[in-house]
């Protein structure tokens, strides 16, 4: 493994100088407390935050980028493929494909651990091209974290604070506005030895110093250890819990849409005005807590109640996903459904409530 | 042959048939695929039949009603285009008040009066009530917002022509905001009817940095109770709370269902 120390500042000018040969994404401000991944351009306003600093103090925090940096890789409205008619009068269907090069730069252990979810959810049974393709050709430049975002983190409770799966190249901040580089990729070599930044031969001490730094406790936990959660969350079907979380919910599909692992989508086809023979069929994101979500053929919903659909959408987070791929919880615990919530919905919460309730039960 | 087309207007600013003129950029496609037969703003013919009507404005006074139900007797589909023909738009917030406040509060006494004992003014006398066109005939869809959102006008022409359904999601407007990844309006301080208010407009308003106000009406279910708790909290006393639900009227007149 290579490692390399440099400053913050040459870090971003560096990104800022890819980002004028590809399209590198960055948290940028977003109004007036959020962020957003965005092309960087010459003049972005990137900043990492302190080796020191104190929780909440960050220029940015996972839970506050309102997309996760992994819906780059299945954006909204994505086009899968386009139809025409051939000199023959049939249809033919061409695949889009997105190859182009980019980085995502500045995600976090949790987003990056959602990002190995999401390889691991598109790679199974039917590839699924589309993403697959964007996926080889992005690289992956991860940050750690030595404070939570804020008080919904909760990251090292569902095991995705230290995870550097799936990064090309990881970030450590060190004291003095330095960053420690690592490569984990052959990739993230190729990025790192065209930097030209000074290489680092004390890694391990480096990382020893960072882990040291690391606020302790780190955010929330649940009441229980992660396989009880699960394994209550498993259990839980009839429960008054379910009822209690959705009183104040409005349906609106918030918690699915800023999610890093909901990767449901709802297909439609549409005919070009200019020539009706051909058009595209295209994907837009869909979430299980939208009333219309189960509605199938016919007009029959299999799911109208909305407790129903809060208990589908946290059984899919923390039992049935984590049953089927055997790779941990899917909730990766990053907060944004609690944070993005206008009326303090909370997974955390919510399974929280179900331990208790199954510890009440006789 | 091609599908005819029609464009009627009731009590509107006919913002909503401006906003489909928009359309200038592919109109002559649009013609391609339909037949316009009557359009008081862009042609002077009428028609005695026409496959889709669409009627802009609210229903003020019965004569206005038995035209539109004339109008729903010669077509085969009938879309209300925008809020006006929806749920009633800010004429309706009318319906709150006697006629005889009303008018005295617009003319004034003494015009009142006049309206009260002058025969040739009693018409103006039945207007009582605002109505939306889905409360006097059947409506077959719903273009909602002020003005319509063209995209979706688009949307529902190019699926009646290929004898497909159009689909308008029955989801509020901040499914559409986290597809433009903005950030939400309760997020800095500002309140927003987006959780309980038809989508379909791809949160254009939020997008431009405002709120939504609820132009395209009241979502289906929407749960009222906790969002007027919400905006309580948010420091909205009650009687501000009742302005901006009744802004659009949507909360008065009620969720529409799409059909069918």
């Amino acid at each position: 493994m290579r490692g390399f120390l440099t400053t913050r500042t040459a870090v971003l000018d560096w990104l800022r100088t890819l980002g004028q040969q590809e399209d590198v994404f960055f948290p940028l401000p977003l109004g007036e407390n959020s962020f957003s991944f965005d092309k960087v351009r010459q003049h972005s306003r990137l900043a990492f935050e302190d080796f020191d600093a104190a929780p909440g103090e960050k220029p940015f925090r996972a839970s506050s980028c309102v997309q996760p940096p992994g819906k780059k890789l299945s954006p909204n409205n994505e086009q899968i493929f386009r139809f025409s008619k051939n000199a023959h009068g049939e249809y033919q269907l061409t695949p889009t494909l997105d190859e182009r090069p980019r980085i995502i730069a500045g995600l976090r252990p949790c987003d990056l651990k959602a990002i190995h979810l999401m390889d691991r959810v598109h790679s199974d049974d039917i590839a699924d091209a589309h993403y697959l393709t964007r996926r080889r050709n992005t690289t992956l430049i991860a940050h750690d974290c030595l404070q939570p975002c804020d008080e919904h983190c909760f990251c090292d409770a569902t095991g995705s604070l230290r995870w550097r799966q799936g990064a090309d190249i990881f970030l450590t901040p060190q004291p003095e506005a330095k960053l420690l580089l690592e490569a984990l990729t052959e990739r993230g070599e190729r990025r790192l030895d065209d930097a030209g930044f000074a290489p680092c031969s004390d890694i391990e001490e480096r990382r020893a110093l960072a882990e040291e730094k690391r606020a302790q406790p780190f955010g929330r936990h649940f009441d229980a250890p992660l396989q009880r959660v699960i394994d209550t969350v498993s259990d839980s079907w009839e429960s008054p819990v379910w009822d209690k979380h959705v009183e104040r919910c409005f349906s609106c599909g918030t918690c699915n849409l800023v999610c890093p692992t909901c990767y449901c989508f709802d297909v439609q086809d549409d005919y070009n005005i200019d020539d009706p023979d051909s058009g595209q069929r295209s994907r837009r994101w869909d979430g299980c807590m939208l009333e219309e979500f189960a509605v199938v053929a016919g007009g029959h919903n299999f799911r109208p109640q909305l407790a129903a659909r809060q208990r589908h959408r946290i059984k899919r987070k923390l039992a049935w996903l984590p049953a089927r791929f055997g790779d941990g919880s899917f909730c990766v615990g990053c907060g944004r459904c609690g944070h993005q919530c206008t009326v303090d919905i909370d997974i955390f919460d919510i399974a929280n409530d179900l331990l208790a309730a199954t510890e009440a039960r006789p | 042959m091609k599908l005819k087309i029609a464009f009627f207007d009731m009590a509107s600013c006919e913002g909503c048939q401006l906003a489909i003129l928009d359309c200038e950029d592919i109109f002559l496609h649009i013609l391609d695929l339909v037949e316009i037969v009557e359009f008081r703003e862009a042609l002077s013919e009428t028609a005695p039949r026409f496959d889709i009507a669409f009627v802009e404005g609210s229903i003020n006074r019965e004569m206005d009603a038995d035209r539109l139900r004339d109008i729903r007797a010669r077509c085969s589909w009938l879309v209300s285009l925008g809020a006006c023909a929806s749920h009633g738009n800010v004429q309706a917030r009318s319906n709150a008040l006697s006629p005889a406040e009303n008018l005295q509060r617009v003319y004034g006494a003494e015009a009142c009066h006049t309206v009260h004992t002058d025969p040739e003014y009693w018409p103006l006398w039945a207007h009582t009530r605002v109505r939306a066109v889905h409360q006097v005939v059947k409506v077959d869809y719903h273009l909602r917002g002020c003005p319509v959102d063209r995209h979706e006008f688009l949307h529902l022409v190019k699926r009646l022509v290929a004898g497909s359904l159009p689909r308008f999601a029955r989801q509020p407007v901040c499914v559409e905001c986290k597809y433009n990844g903005n950030e939400c309006a309760f997020a800095h301080g500002e309140t927003c009817m987006g959780q309980i208010t038809w989508g379909g407009c791809d949160a254009i308003c939020i997008n431009g940095g405002y709120r939504c106000d609820g132009c395209r009406g009241l979502l289906p279910g929407a749960n009222l109770e906790a969002h007027r708790a919400l905006l309580r909290e948010r420091g909205l006393g009650e009687a501000e709370i009742d302005s901006r639900y009744r802004l659009f009227c949507s909360a008065d007149v009620g969720p529409q269902e799409a059909q069918p």
